[in-house]
């Protein structure tokens, strides 16, 4: 490790603009990751705009991980007070959470909760500070070949375990790819696909895409189910005083440093995420417990694992964003979108060429774990409240935020004609079953990819077959090949768990229900 | 009205048809340089991109027909009908803001928008109105971005 840097980086992660955002992007984060049905990629994708005026791109990112941190301890929240998980990422934390705070124990459960959280982020945070540098050394020698093999990896990796069609999944990383293509190649200068609209001519900028394909989309069928509900609220659980005691914490220790281990792990792999690795985690935890009969009644041992496991996923999926430049998963995919609209290249060049940025990121990971606890402690009560606020007073204010964030992307109105063409094709495209997450991605990969390629096919007289020729760049096509195979038989056997698992804690909670009446 | 959807079928003939029309049109949408730059063609990624679309859909239309693998989506109206006419207000809002300025579209649009929703209380609407002025001035004097300001604010 480069300790000079990281001294300097640290001098600017407490700079009083950085832990402004850090608190900020905190707090936003837990009150969207608390909505169900609002995702802590919606929170980012809010907050992109307004980082565009920021001077320093290491603050903007450091605002974004700040809500991905916020995000996955939020989800918690609502899972607990109203056994509904605000993210995807939280479902394994109704399992404990929501019994135990029907025992009217909800302030220990949330604290539970609080206290695995703030332990996984600041075990992969840790972890993704060592490895960094360690991985960049072992990737030192890649060349534009190399990094579009890796792009294939990625853009593979993610359309193989998102959806349960890969053939779909592969023509939306394809719609993806083709969809960044439109507009005047910075090659060659030719126009692509324009049909002589101007409103093509120069493409489709990323952000206002981001905002069509996930917040819109996302904030129409809440909407959509808010009416269909005729705007009645959830029943939320009161929160009591009743805390978690220091033996409890002991008690729970164990757990939280298996499953971030564990889910440190598996964050590191593209196209895993917190959704997977909170399930495997949770049953790794029952599994060598000494109570496993308490767990779906509310151990919190149970909360400890699933909840650490979704905050380690954080600064894991970190690891191969800054080391390779590759994606682990949706949120990433959209900080990588945030690094590009930034400047910033991220890759082994980073700890070379912006080594102090690059440990400034990571750093702030660290810290915005840390500040989690008391932000968190404190200010929980208050964003639980959020679940109970009317959701025709939230959306108005998140659809005007979208439309004057894609307007903000180039100043144009044609962002705004866009933005609407694309959220129809979205919609027709969730009317299909077909999962936007890997076009997200296809479109955020493109422009690195096509320029690596561009590069390579230069470099090599336009010899395609170097891209087999280069041993790395083999190597990494074929473990392409391998984990995608190999990933996908993992996913199914890992979704039939999951879907066990659910209906196991579905019937638990029901009979629980059942016995309280 | 309810309609069963078979997605890998539709989705194959739709994805197939979009594919071979976009094949079709390359060379006329993706022309070749004039002059030779050493630079791979302009058609090869989109090119690979429309070749795998139109294999997948052909993938999934032999999924559905031959092997009989398929995921039903069932559509229906009375649940999808919000959900439309939201994505059609979001359309009309895009009109307005470019003719009339971001603050009176925002104002209309979601005035519309809560009435659609049920509500019926003044105070809502006073905190959408207010929300609307409030993010504009944010925008321009915070984040310094001008949104569209329309004939009545200036523009």
């Amino acid at each position: 490790m480069d300790f000079g840097m990281i001294a300097s980086a640290l001098v600017q992660v407490f700079s009083l603009t950085n832990m402004a955002m850090i608190f900020m992007g905190l707090l936003i984060g837990m009150v969207v990751g608390c909505i169900p049905g609002l995702s802590v990629t919606l929170g980012i994708i809010l907050m992109l705009p307004l980082t565009y005026k920021f001077t320093d791109p290491a603050t903007a990112i450091i605002l974004l991980l700040a809500v991905y941190v916020g995000g996955m301890y939020g989800g918690s929240i609502s899972a607990i007070t109203l056994n509904t998980p605000g993210t995807n990422s939280a479902i394994a934390t109704t399992f404990d959470g929501y019994p135990l705070a029907k025992k009217g124990k909800v302030k220990k459960a949330l604290d539970t909760s609080l206290f695995a959280s703030v332990f996984g982020g600041l075990f992969s945070a840790v972890l993704l500070l060592i490895c960094a540098q360690l991985i960049t050394k072992l990737v030192a020698n890649f060349a534009s070949v190399e990094y579009f093999s890796m792009g294939i990896l990625g853009i593979s990796l993610i359309a193989g375990v998102s959806g349960d069609s890969l053939p779909k999944s592969i023509i939306s990383g394809m719609i993806g790819l083709l969809m960044a293509c439109i507009g005047m190649d910075a090659v060659t200068g030719v126009t692509r696909f324009s049909f002589g609209m101007d409103t093509l001519k120069y493409g489709i900028d990323m952000l206002p895409a981001m905002i069509a394909l996930i917040a819109l989309t996302q904030v129409v069928q809440k909407l959509r189910d808010f009416k269909l509900s005729g705007g009645k609220l959830d029943d939320a659980n009161k929160i009591d005083k009743e805390g978690l005691t220091g033996k409890e914490m002991v008690h729970i220790l164990p757990s939280c440093f298996r499953s971030s281990l564990v889910a440190s792990v598996l964050g590191a792999m593209p196209g895993v995420g917190g959704g997977v690795a909170q399930f495997l985690c949770y049953n790794e935890a029952r599994r060598t417990s000494k109570h496993p009969e308490e767990f779906g009644k509310g151990s919190l041992e149970g909360i400890a694992a699933a909840e650490s496991s979704n905050n380690a996923v954080v600064g894991s999926a970190m690891i191969p964003l800054l080391t390779l430049g590759i994606p682990g998963d949706g949120v990433t995919a959209l900080l990588l979108g945030a690094f590009v609209l930034h400047g910033i290249n991220p890759g082994p060049t980073m700890f070379t060429k912006q080594g102090v940025m690059a440990y400034t990121i990571i750093l702030g990971c660290l810290i915005a774990n840390i500040f989690l606890a008391p932000i968190g402690a404190v200010m929980t009560r208050a964003v639980a409240k959020i679940v109970s606020v009317k959701y025709t007073y939230l959306a108005p204010v998140i659809i005007m935020f979208c439309f004057a964030g894609a307007f903000a992307a180039t100043g144009n109105t044609k962002e705004l004609v866009l933005t609407a063409a694309i959220l129809i094709f979205s919609y027709i495209l969730t009317i299909l079953d077909i999962s936007n997450t890997p076009l997200m991605l296809g479109m955020i990969l493109e422009p690195i990819m096509e320029k690596n390629f561009v590069s390579a096919a230069m470099s090599y007289d336009r010899d395609y077959t170097i891209f087999v020729r280069r041993p790395i760049s083999l190597v990494i096509l074929i473990i392409t090949v391998v984990l995608l195979v190999s990933m996908m038989q993992v996913n199914k056997r890992i979704e039939a768990l999951n879907a066990q698992q659910e209906a196991e804690m579905a019937a638990e909670h029901a009979k629980m229900d059942a016995e309280a009446k | 009205m309810k309609i069963k959807i078979k997605t890998n079928l539709v989705s194959g003939i739709i994805m197939g048809l979009v594919s071979l029309i976009l094949l079709v049109v390359m060379p006329k949408q993706v022309r070749v340089p004039a002059f030779d730059s050493g630079a791979p063609s302009p058609r090869i990624i989109p090119g690979i991109c429309l070749v795998l679309m139109l294999v997948f859909s052909i993938v999934l239309i032999i999924q559905s027909l031959v092997f009989k693998k398929e995921k039903i989506v069932e559509f229906d109206w009375a649940v999808e009908k919000p959900a439309i006419v939201l994505i059609l207000i979001m359309c009309v809002y895009v009109a307005l803001i470019i003719y009339i300025g971001y603050i009176p579209a925002s104002i209309i649009t979601f005035l519309a928008v809560q009435f659609y929703c049920g509500e019926r209380k003044l105070p809502i609407y006073i905190y959408t109105v207010a929300a609307a002025v409030l993010i504009y001035f944010l925008f321009k004097n915070v984040f310094y971005i001008s949104l569209p300001a329309g004939p009545f604010f200036g523009g």
